[in-house]
């Protein structure tokens, strides 16, 4: 095995090692929000939860085959810890950017959801009886 | 807290089309909608000072709290999903001198801007 392949197979293996970390995290720790988002329906908080989930692999696999061509030969150990380290980090970022964009997803769903049970922006001016009709 | 009950002036072509406007509006909660000075404005709050109500826009909640003018448009937005962000923000400390200020402009001017835009009063 080539140093070239042996680079790409520890690239693969360490990003996607870290996807399912992350995407395992949101999970895990999401689901609360959801719950509340969706006032205790458990079984809507876990499909949305799941759905989310898809969505995060999808995007971060892709991420990951997309730039995994190095464009140069590998001849040396030294440069393959280089290359590998310039791809996970570019991995790492992006995984990044999408956790935080999966929190602020969440933290909006939330926001509308407790928006709904806000009390006035105002005090009344004055009370009237109400003769219900 | 529930159902808002809007006095609003059926005169008036501005509170007419805002009439118009609310009824497309996704809502919060049912807005019940009352002429000012109707048999049924008067049935349901028989206390009200009703010749009042003509003078700007009251929002009344079902447990009889009173909102009147600037603060009652303020109650309308608070009623609309998509602008209930907005009432915060327009009632807070900084803006709400200048909501009242513009609300009550219009609602006082409301028969020039409805001829101005073509309706009849």
């Amino acid at each position: 095995m080539t140093m070239d392949i042996a680079t790409y197979l520890v690239y693969l293996s360490i990003s996607i090692a870290l996807t399912v970390w992350v995407a395992h995290t949101l999970h895990k720790n999401g689901r609360v929000f959801l719950v509340d988002v969706f006032h205790g329906n458990e079984s809507l908080a876990d499909s949305v939860n799941h759905l989310l989930v898809v969505g995060f692999y999808l995007i971060n696999l892709g991420w990951i085959c997309l730039i995994l061509k190095l464009g140069y030969a590998i001849a040396s150990p030294k440069e393959s810890i280089e290359a590998l380290s310039v791809k996970i980090g570019t991995v790492l970022l992006v995984l990044g950017g999408m956790h935080f964009f999966n929190l602020l997803i969440f933290s909006r769903m939330r926001r509308r959801a407790t928006m709904r049970n806000a009390p006035p922006p105002v005090y009344p001016d004055a009370f009237t009886p109400v003769q219900e009709v | 807290m529930a159902p808002l009950t809007i006095l609003y002036d059926p005169a008036c072509g501005l509170c007419r089309r805002v009439h118009g406007w609310l009824a497309d509006q996704p809502k919060f909660f049912e807005l019940n909608l009352l002429p000012i000075k109707s048999d049924s404005a008067r049935r349901r709050f028989p206390e009200l000072n009703h010749d009042l109500t003509a003078e700007d826009l009251t929002v009344i909640t079902n447990k009889g709290a009173v909102y009147f003018g600037p603060k009652a448009w303020l109650m309308v937005l608070w009623a609309l999903p998509h602008y209930r962000d907005w009432s915060y923000r327009l009632a807070s400390p900084e803006l709400l001198p200048t909501t009242k200020r513009v609300v009550s402009l219009i609602s006082r001017s409301r028969y020039q801007i409805s001829g101005a835009a073509g309706r009849a009063r």
